[in-house]
């Protein structure tokens, strides 16, 4: 299973990673880059789980059983963490989308580059 | 949004499902998928939806900005408060062994309050957001 197709939910990670790289870089608006930037972190938040799942490995809570196989719970914990993160950042970046759009009545990036090369 | 009869009729009984649904997610946190991040987040959006239908200010009456905020603060309270009661009965911070006679209970309560402490802090953070996103008013 190590040929290309065998490794499908990697090739997954990519075309998510790559689309929100496409959005983040090509678009004006900074909401749609707002949305690519989240695109981008779920696709390494998927990278990490499908890292930390072990084929045939249960929940990480200890059985017992001494030929039971575990999933890698370091990898998910973080990625705990790397959604919350996520949040707050997203909001941040959200906050200063308000503000610009207060101050420059736009918030597509080339007319607020326009707007203040003009003043 | 005043006379939208249909969205109003058709998103009302969701409220109660998604509510429920949240707390589900809560309380089964510990014997299955879920937890206090994820149940806060659902239960979050079932007020978000009905600020969506019936507006900020019916919202604001639900729950006030000042509610909020002792919300956030009380589920952070919650969850220090049972790692000095695990220290005040003889343990280390958040033993959850030693919050009760039998540990596996204790590691039970113990983890139930916490996740009700992080479920509170989640779902007044994510409400409180969007209001305050949904309330600003330009200034100029």
């Amino acid at each position: 299973m190590s040929s290309a197709l065998g490794l499908f939910n990697y090739w997954l990670v990519i075309v998510l990673m790559m689309t929100g790289l496409y959005v983040l870089m090509a678009k004006q608006n900074l909401i749609k880059k707002v949305i690519g930037l989240n695109v981008f972190q779920t696709a390494v938040i998927m990278f990490y789980i499908l890292l930390g799942k072990v084929h045939g490995g249960t929940a990480p809570i200890l059985t017992g059983r001494p030929d039971e196989v575990y999933s890698n719970p370091v990898p998910h914990v973080l990625m705990l963490t790397a959604i919350v993160v996520g949040i707050a950042t997203t909001a941040l970046a959200l906050a200063l989308v308000v503000r610009l759009q207060e101050a420059f009545g736009t918030i597509e990036e080339d007319e607020i580059r326009r707007q203040e090369e003009g003043a | 949004m005043k006379k939208n009869y249909i969205l109003k009729v058709s998103l009302k009984p969701l409220i109660p499902f998604i509510m429920i649904f949240g707390l589900y997610v809560q309380f089964h946190g510990d014997f299955g998928p879920g937890g206090g991040f994820q149940a806060g987040v659902i239960f979050a959006s079932a007020i978000i939806l009905y600020t969506l239908v019936f507006g900020l200010r019916a919202a604001t009456e639900v729950v006030s900005a000042r509610t909020l905020e002792i919300l956030v603060a009380a589920g952070v309270l919650l969850y220090g408060g049972v790692g000095l009661a695990a220290m005040a009965r003889g343990g280390n911070f958040l033993e959850y062994s030693a919050l009760a006679h039998d540990p596996l209970h204790g590691q039970h309560y113990g983890i139930l309050l916490i996740e009700l402490g992080v479920g509170l802090t989640v779902a007044a953070v994510m409400v409180g957001l969007f209001f305050l996103f949904a309330g600003r008013r330009s200034v100029r």
